[in-house]
């Protein structure tokens, strides 16, 4: 929708004083004007478009019907880094900062400010930029033209996605030139205190790898549990250039209270490889829709993900593989289990245009439902408009193997933990993808968590 | 031998079904749909009371409904330019004799008369809207097996008619579902009585004639405590210019540890638009088996499906579907899970060729409850051509954690290595692609009766032939 966004200023005459509250927001904020006229004509589609109904197919199995999202108070975007008034470190992220080594670069956001930033010195000698949305777009506004918001989002995405924009309340771009490898992750904390209860929260993240660069992105949303609500919309788009290597990771962990959405946009040029990976444990609800644009030949696309949802959660994917290009290979790995009244949705499609010729693609999801008031729902789509194609799904919902437990059992494990060390081995066939050894090992430490091994 | 040739007869080339018969109807509704035809309709088939009443509540539904705006494209199709109702000819013909001789034609060149003499033990055969003719061999008749038209079945058997009808798919189930029961005419109305084992399939033959004429076919078939029964329905229709239109609706029940095969060849002419809803609710231990082949129409859009009511039923899908140049077969089977140990499959098998489309939707739901339930989908497509296409859209609905449930599809072109294997051994490249398709197909073709397979294959080649080089 975004590209639709060049109309920008031509109602505002029109609609001046029947609706000022983006104007409000907009008060005493400094940025450059291209961005403000995004945030505006994103703010109209927002306005004319109406919420998603689970009368529409992609809204089926999430009720968005009690969501207000105009009942929450969009953090300030004015504050710069570094200034954040009064706004500590939060022990959680202060905890998990020091336990954190080898990263290339590493940002902290709390409630929505930017209180710590780093990025190795070489890097940004190299012409590596890290650095909150509103900053690149004034100083190097040339980095975001082209990108930034320019995902076309699909229909019944858009009215989020529209708010997403329109209210951005922070942000990170990371841009890396021409053959630079960023060694290590770069690392981004998106914290929310207690005092993001009835708050809304969009963090926008772009990232662009230049031809033959190499990146190791990892966003982690989180939170204690909240008295009221928050509401998270994010957002990330990935341009990989030719023969570029991108990996990034969504682990949300937010707490009790918040509903998260999160719309990723991914698109592959000639030979570029793109990895993503989004766990989900925590929030009230959570929806990921994820697409992989195969848009040059020769690049390749592997979606993964792994959630666990307790108490009254509801996790809700949906994909879209989608290869505009021949010999372009993608591979979905999609695992879920469920415990409690927990409920999850799985919603994949892989598309093949004509004349992609040589697709291989795959798109797999597998759910485990460890209590009888657990739902899985799976709806893994194929539309192949190619014949020279090599595509298969499969999905599945099932228990843990009672053999297993058995052996396990036999072995002197009680069955809650046994139960619990056998999903551990389950998500442990994505866990071994990525290929990154110290966010293995966090990603297991808070999975481990969650699951109360 | 009588079957060989019926199966000639049957010769499955797409033009020889392209005749138009001169036919002389008794009584012809006009175009488009109101309350008033739906009381005409009514009153013409002599109905009661409640019949009406019923129509005309799905009516309102109908009206009140959208149109579906998911699966094919419905757009094209104006309802406004349908007949509702024709009828041919004033009664049933029970004697051969009696049917009249342009009706006779028409059956003669679709081989109805051999068939009869061969194989097929009753045969309802639909020319327009009704059942003309009837037959029904006498030790069936002994053993207490129904097979009449569905207006017989109201008029002869009107409480177990009655207990029965719509209960397996009310009118508010979709909009197709309301508009068949408003203007329902013509189909079967099947019995069989406890125990009773039927070996030889019940059989009927669909042929809508007249230009833009609808056909709402309705069957109901009821299979009682430990019988089984096989029952064939076969479609073809002549080729016109402007859209055509069928809309039909199948229930089966099936009862305790009883045992229900429904077969169904689609070979409508390609301006058809064949939308049908067909169920079976299946009681404890039963087995219900749908074996679904879509060769023909415009567009398609059937999911039949099998709701497990009773412990330990087992629900069957087999489909296959062909989509040349122009059709989309949206077709697909649904399994629901209602009580426990409860199993399920779901085979599917689909081509594309040309400017074809076939689109997989299905449905496996298991309720909370349902423990122990086992089900199991395979969908396999193959394309033929770089302008063909393929959809798979399964949904699958689980609420109960002690069910196993799987989902597999696979999406192919003929690989090169299996035709250059072929060719190698003496084969044209045409025999070589209608040798790998034939085998593609071969677990659902093997379930056919005989001449079903027979037309299957003969379909493959004709369809085959031009299609290399």
């Amino acid at each position: 929708m975004a590209n639709g966004v060049t109309a920008a200023g031509a109602g505002r005459d029109v609609r001046e004083g029947v609706d000022d509250r983006l104007e409000a927001f907009l008060t005493g904020i400094d940025e450059p004007g291209f961005l403000t006229e995004r945030r505006r004509a994103a703010w109209d589609r927002y306005l004319a478009l109406p919420m998603p109904t689970t009368k529409s197919e992609e809204w089926r199995y999430t009720d968005l019907s009690d969501l207000d999202p105009e009942s929450f108070e969009p953090f300030p975007p004015a504050v710069e880094e570094g200034t954040a008034a009064g706004a500590g470190l939060p022990e959680q992220a202060a905890r998990l900062l020091e336990g954190m080594e080898k990263r290339s670069g590493v940002a902290v956001e709390v409630d929505g400010a930017v209180v710590h930033r780093r990025l190795d010195p070489e890097l940004a000698e190299q012409g590596v930029v890290f650095a909150p949305v509103r900053r690149v777009a004034r100083e190097r506004p040339g980095l975001l033209e082209e990108h930034l918001f320019s995902s076309d989002v699909a229909a019944m995405e858009e009215k989020l996605w529209a708010l997403h924009v329109a209210l951005l309340t922070g942000g990170d771009v990371l841009y890396v030139p021409r053959g630079v490898r960023v060694p290590e992750p770069v690392h981004v904390l998106r914290c929310a205190t207690g005092a993001g209860a009835g708050r809304l929260l969009s963090s926008h993240t772009l990232l662009v790898a230049g031809e033959s660069s190499e990146i190791t992105w990892v966003e982690e949303y989180l939170s204690p549990d909240l008295d009221g609500e928050l509401l998270s919309l994010s957002g990330l788009e990935v341009v990989g250039g030719d023969q570029a290597t991108v990996r990034y990771l969504a682990l949300q962990r937010w707490g009790r209270g918040v509903r998260h959405f999160s719309i990723q946009h991914v698109e592959t040029r000639r030979d570029a490889r793109l990895s993503g990976l989004n766990v989900n444990l925590g929030g009230d609800l959570a929806r990921d829709d994820v697409t992989s644009h195969l848009e040059g030949p020769g690049s390749e696309s592997e979606m993964l993900a792994l959630w666990f949802g307790g108490g009254e959660q509801h996790f809700d994917h949906h994909t879209l593989q989608h290869h505009a290009a021949p010999h372009a290979y993608s591979d979905l790995l999609y695992k879920g289990a469920l415990t409690d009244s927990a409920d999850s949705v799985f919603r994949g499609l892989i598309r093949v245009d004509r004349g992609a010729q040589l697709t291989d693609a795959y798109q797999t999801n597998r759910n485990l439902l460890l209590s009888e008031h657990a739902h899985a729902t799976t709806l893994p789509n194929l539309e192949i408009e190619a014949d020279d194609v090599r595509c298969s799904h499969g999905a599945t919902v099932g228990q843990v193997d009672e053999g297993m437990l058995f052996y396990l059992m036999s072995r002197g494990l009680d069955r809650t933990r046994a139960e619990r060390l056998l999903v551990f081995g389950f998500f442990d066939e994505v866990l071994a993808r990525v290929p990154v050894p110290g966010v293995q090992a966090r990603l297991r430490e808070a999975i481990g968590r969650k699951i109360g091994i | 031998m009588p079957r060989n040739e019926t199966v000639e007869s049957l010769d499955l080339d797409e033009y020889k079904y392209h005749f138009v018969t001169k036919d002389n109807p008794v009584f012809k509704s006009r175009k488009g749909l109101s309350e008033a035809v739906v009381r005409q309709i009514s009153a013409q088939k002599e109905e009661p009371e409640w019949m009406l009443d019923f129509r005309l509540r799905a009516l309102e539904i109908f009206n009140a409904k959208p149109m579906p705006d998911w699966g094919g494209d419905l757009s094209t199709l104006d309802l406004d330019e349908i007949y509702f109702y024709i009828r041919p000819q004033d009664r049933m013909g029970r004697d051969w004799d009696e049917v009249p001789d342009e009706i006779k034609e028409t059956f003669e060149r679709l081989g109805i008369p051999e068939a009869e003499r061969s194989v097929l033990a009753g045969v309802g055969a639909q020319y327009e809207s009704e059942m003309v003719y009837h037959s029904l061999r006498e030790e069936w008749e002994e053993q207490g097996v129904i097979f009449e038209s569905i207006e017989d079945g109201l008029k002869m058997y009107p409480d177990l008619f009655r207990e029965h009808f719509a209960t397996v798919i009310p009118p508010a189930d979709n909009k197709f579902a309301a508009l068949n029961s408003a203007v329902w005419s013509g189909g079967s109305f099947v019995y069989i009585p406890k125990g009773a084992k039927i070996d030889i399939p019940l059989q009927a033959y669909f042929r809508v004639n007249a230009e833009r004429m609808g056909q709402f076919e309705r069957t109901l078939i009821i299979a009682e405590e430990g019988s089984e029964a096989h029952y064939i329905e076969g479609c073809t229709a002549p080729q016109y210019s402007t859209e055509s239109f069928h809309s039909g609706v199948i229930e089966i029940i099936v009862k305790d540890g009883a045992r229900f095969r429904y077969t169904t060849i689609q070979n409508w002419s390609d301006n058809m638009y064949n939308l049908v809803t067909q169920r079976a609710y299946v009681h404890r231990n039963g087995y219900m088996e749908w074996l679904d082949g879509n060769l023909g129409s415009k567009l398609t859009m059937k999911y039949p499906s099998c709701y497990l009511m009773g412990e330990g039923a087992h629900g069957e899908v087999l489909s296959i579907a062909y989509a040349r140049d122009g059709q989309h077969q949206d077709t697909g089977g649904k399994v629901i899970h209602v009580a426990p140990h409860t199993t399920s499959r779901i085979t599917s098998k689909s081509i594309s060729k040309g400017t074809g489309r076939s689109s997989y939707r299905g449905l496996c739901k298991v309720y909370e409850g349902a423990v122990g339930s086992r089900s199991n989908v395979e969908c396999d497509a193959l394309l033929l051509d770089e302008t063909s296409r393929t959809d798979t859209y399964p949904y699958i609905e689980i609420d109960e954690n002690e069910a196993t449930i799987g989902h597999e599809a696979t999406v192919s072109k003929v690989g090169e290595e299996q035709l250059f294997y072929l060719m190698s051994r003496g084969l044209a490249e045409e025999e070589a692609m209608a040798m790998v398709v034939r085998g593609f197909i071969e677990p659902i073709a093997r379930k056919l009766p005989l001449e079903f397979a027979i037309e299957l294959n003969r379909l493959i080649e004709l369809e085959m032939e031009g299609s290399v080089g």
